[in-house]
């Protein structure tokens, strides 16, 4: 069977192939490798790309084959990264501290650490006290199941609550938006337990493996994204290929006669917002050990829209358009605001790209919506269709 | 002639409007009807009562051998007890294929856990293969069901109803805009349709009732006028004014 899933859908092996080639020819040009043609800092940024690449097919399943516009994905991949980011800081932060503490002469009691590793981490925001949510910051398994159970509990309640009340459309959208400012707001103050807008930081060191160096660390990192996006686009493949499919992107094109069909619509709309905040957490919990910090502004509503950017640009309704959009416009977003590249000498004004950026993506947003509405996308259509009509 | 569905003293109001006034219709078990009445004489209201669109203020609609009552369902329930629905207008899911259509409205568990995991039902190919040879479309089976024509659009719509298997099927204006031979072969489908379940046809057109040979409802204002053959309905008086007269 699924085999006969696989020559179905060309376009997974061929992707799948594409990534395969991408990973091996980015590690032999890795710093780890010996060579010196992508530096750990680029390779962090590409990591980090396929991570962006997941949450944005995650995005396309939500809108482009659902139809619910969400605006507020990027909560869920914030979410992921938070959960993993208090085992990083706490383990490695308990680790210092007991080593620092190795030196006295009495042996430290069980409280004095505790005290010692909350006043390293809260003293930014004037506290020692490990609030109520760390509590399972000590372990790695249970932080690792908030990756993905948090996001994917907090989507079933908003969702339940939306989808029951029959919210659909714009006024959905306005409420996802909603959620992800009234998180990020949340999160910016300093007595919610997080840091407040210092966020979580130093995630790029990975405790108990502090022998590693950074450049072999990236490697692994961009290995387990590559891994995490190869598997994602599968399952997402995989259950969009059969009926299942048919149902949801029915949905997205008319959701009352679904009903008179005999879908319970809103169960179908809780399960794809559910599962794709799911993913969503774990690109989040892959993405921010490779930043090294997370904060607040990171899940500001705006990049949940820029989410749909890349996906509306990228073309909706196909995976592979998602990962295209992705990694076009963040690859551009980086070069164009890292300052590489070049300003434009007008004589009386010079561009400079760092403040030009957004207009360009905006001006590029509003073409794809008004010519392209299929995106890069629909390139791959009018290259088959010519094909076809040559045969 | 045992009753299938029995919509007894139903009355529901728009903003002070009488949509439907004390309303009373049984429908058979395997029987053809056809419902005929000026705009406005609620055909669609209780098409939408009976699937659970609209809530009625007062009356009962109970459905089946165990008599249960349609108003505590919603839309998905009532549909999966068996009761389907063509909508005026065509509305298939145009960016998929006509096979995609059939396969969804196939009788099958609707959970997405089922249409998941159990994707691999053998005998899909052949049901599919049924309804679309019943509706004439097995020809188009891979095609965007967005190109087919207006007829064949309708035809698969019905096929849609008729690959849910329900015992009983509504049908609003199902000839609307179709050419000669393509109200035939509609009459066709749902004669053949009506031998095995209770179709209702809600229909403006007098000849395309004929056609069908059945027992015909007039309603007017909310309400039925008149009851039996097409001849029997056309020759009353009060028909003659409100309707046929015009």
């Amino acid at each position: 069977m699924e085999r006969a899933f696989i020559v179905k859908n060309p376009s997974v092996l061929w992707f799948l192939l594409g990534l395969s080639v991408f990973t091996i020819v980015v590690t032999i040009f890795s710093e780890s490798a010996g060579s010196s043609v992508i530096s750990t800092s680029s390779l962090k940024t590409l990591g980090k790309t396929l991570c962006l690449c997941l949450v944005a097919i995650a995005m396309d399943v939500v809108w482009g084959y659902c139809g619910i516009l969400s605006l507020g994905h990027f909560a869920f991949f914030g979410i992921g990264g938070y959960a993993i980011g208090m085992w990083l800081m706490y383990d490695r932060t308990k680790n210092i501290v007991i080593g620092s503490l190795e030196n006295n002469i009495m042996p430290p009691t069980p409280d004095e650490v505790t005290t010692a590793i909350g006043t390293q981490i809260f003293g930014v925001v004037g506290s020692s006290e490990f609030p109520l949510i760390w509590a399972f910051s000590h372990s790695l398994t249970l932080q690792l199941l908030a990756v993905v159970f948090v996001p994917g509990l907090l989507a079933l309640v908003f969702g339940c609550l939306a989808f029951r009340s029959r919210v659909t459309g714009v006024y959905l959208s306005i409420l996802t938006q909603a959620m992800t400012l009234a998180l990020s707001l949340y999160l910016f103050q300093n007595d919610t337990g997080l840091r407040g807008n210092n966020g979580l930081s130093g995630l790029q060191n990975i405790p108990g493996l502090e022998d590693v160096s950074q450049a072999t660390l990236s490697l692994w990192f961009f290995w387990a994204s590559a891994v995490a996006l190869g598997a994602g686009y599968l399952f997402f493949a995989w259950m969009l290929a059969g009926k299942f499919g048919f149902v949801i992107r029915a949905i997205r094109d008319d959701e009352t006669r679904v009903r008179f069909l005999g879908y319970h619509v809103e169960t179908y709309k809780l399960f794809i917002f559910t599962t794709t905040a799911m993913i969503a957490g774990i690109a989040g919990a892959l993405y921010y050990p490779q930043a090294g910090i997370i904060n607040p502004a990171e899940i500001a509503p705006i990049a949940s829209i820029y989410l749909v950017v890349w996906v509306a640009i990228g073309g909706r309704g196909r995976l592979y358009g998602a990962v295209i959009g992705a990694v076009v416009v963040s690859l551009m977003s980086s070069w164009f605001t890292g300052g590489s590249a070049p300003d434009i000498n007008l004589g009386i004004y010079i561009v400079k790209w760092t403040d030009w950026w957004l207009v360009l993506l905006g001006l590029t947003f509003v073409g794809v919506t008004l010519f392209f509405p299929k995106g890069i996308g629909g390139l791959f259509d009018l290259v088959s269709s010519r094909r076809e009509k040559q045969q | 002639m045992s009753t299938l569905l029995e919509v007894s003293g139903v009355s529901a109001s728009f903003d002070g409007f009488k949509a439907i006034n004390n309303l009373s219709i049984q429908i058979g078990k395997t029987e053809l009807r056809a419902i005929i009445g000026p705009n406005g004489a609620g055909k669609t209201t209780f098409m939408d009562i009976v699937t659970g669109k609209t809530k009625p203020d007062q009356g009962y609609v109970i459905w089946g051998e165990k008599s249960v009552s349609l108003l505590d369902m919603n839309e998905s329930q009532i549909a999966q007890a068996g009761i389907g629905r063509k909508f005026q207008k065509p509305t298939v899911f145009e960016e998929q294929t006509v096979r995609e259509n059939i396969t969804m409205a196939l009788k099958n568990p609707r959970s997405p856990l089922d249409l998941l995991f159990n994707r691999a039902a053998a005998d899909t190919e052949d049901r599919v293969r049924a309804v679309s040879d019943d509706i004439g479309l097995t020809d188009a089976l891979d095609q965007l069901s967005g190109g087919l024509s207006h007829g064949q659009k309708q035809w698969l719509e019905i096929g849609m109803l008729l690959a849910q298997d329900p015992r009983l099927l509504l049908v609003d204006e199902p000839a609307a805009g179709m050419s000669a031979t393509e109200r035939e072969q509609t009459t066709d489908i749902l004669v053949r349709a009506a031998k095995t379940r209770a179709v209702v046809v809600v229909e403006h057109d007098m000849e395309f009732v004929r056609r069908l040979n059945c027992k015909v409802t007039v309603l007017h204002q909310g309400s039925v006028l008149a009851e039996g053959s097409l001849d029997h309905v056309t020759k009353n008086q009060d028909v003659i004014d409100v309707y046929l007269g015009r």
